[in-house]
């Protein structure tokens, strides 16, 4: 995924309105239940702004396994959310992707254990198969995903995730600073996301980027 | 087996895999990609751990922020103007 401004703002928009539905900046209910619910905002906006895809599906299922956010996923999605949810049991799909990846993986741990004793290709093998597995549980619905898909959507959910915490620091950073502002300025249009284009780009290319991103003007 | 089949999947699959590496920070990348896949998803699972602890941390300081908004401060006010947007 190309983690491009749109989906930036469509994140930010939609947190900020569950952010309002549970009530949260009207500063009731404790500080845990608090903070649950502008997670619970975060989580949701993030699978919305991004659609359909495995990861979004699991993590939504996995959200409305607790009564206390059924409601709230209730108002935000609506007929979506009504509907059953769709696991994917799609691992007799695609077969040979499992073996394949398995055996590109294990190819990439023995070109560097090539000068070791031979045993140790083998145990790499092993070592790959329960990283594999912890990282099923890490990215949402993973554990009923084919080798490939689960590297295909671990590239998606974490670019996700990133936004999602560019997004909310930039948040938390316009909101303090105004703290400290005259609050009689003239209230303006406060650019938050000035950044554009693809993030999929080289490393040399997104840290100039980011040296070029202007500074939140009060 | 049809061998061109798999070749076709498994460029695929290293492009997955380069561009799992391109993701992840600054990772010591000595004599170019040359990480071991048990690494790379070490490195993966970390990353993706780290990324949750910091909107959990994240979470609990804009409740603390929020909760002493009143609807006339500017906070309050940019909240609205970007839901307008």
């Amino acid at each position: 995924m190309q983690a491009t401004k749109s989906f930036e703002q469509a994140f930010l928009k939609q947190m900020l309105l569950g952010i309002q539905l549970s009530a949260v900046s009207h500063g009731s209910g404790s500080l845990q239940e608090r903070k649950s619910a502008i997670k619970l905002s975060a989580d949701v906006a993030m699978a919305v702004a991004r659609g359909s895809k495995k990861w979004t599906r699991g993590l939504i299922a996995s959200l409305s396994k607790e009564e206390q956010n059924r409601s709230f996923l209730q108002f935000v999605l609506g007929k979506e959310f009504e509907r059953p949810a769709k696991i994917c049991h799609s691992s007799w799909k695609i077969p040979r992707s499992k073996n394949i990846v398995r055996r590109s993986l294990r190819f990439l741990s023995k070109r560097k254990s090539n000068i070791r004793a031979p045993n140790s290709s083998v145990l790499a093998g092993t070592l790959v198969e329960k990283r594999t597995q912890v990282l099923k549980r890490l990215v949402p619905g993973g554990q009923s995903m084919d080798a490939f898909s689960l590297l295909d959507e671990t590239l998606d959910y974490a670019a996700c995730l990133r936004a999602q915490v560019d997004v909310m620091q930039k948040l938390m950073t316009t909101l303090e600073a105004s703290k400290h502002s005259d609050a009689q300025r003239p209230k303006e249009k406060f650019h938050l996301l000035p950044m554009v284009g693809s993030w999929y780009s080289t490393r040399k290319g997104l840290r100039k980027r980011l040296s070029k991103r202007p500074k939140l003007t009060l | 087996m049809s061998s061109r089949r798999s070749r076709v999947s498994e460029e695929e699959i290293n492009e997955l895999i380069s561009k799992l590496q391109s993701l992840l920070p600054e990772a010591r990348r000595r004599g170019g990609g040359r990480a071991s896949a048990a690494k790379l998803l070490k490195e993966t699972c970390n990353y993706i751990r780290s990324l949750n602890r910091e909107v959990d941390d994240l979470s609990g300081r804009l409740s603390a922020l929020m909760a002493t908004m009143d609807n006339n401060s500017a906070e309050a006010e940019i909240i609205r103007s970007l839901l307008r947007s």
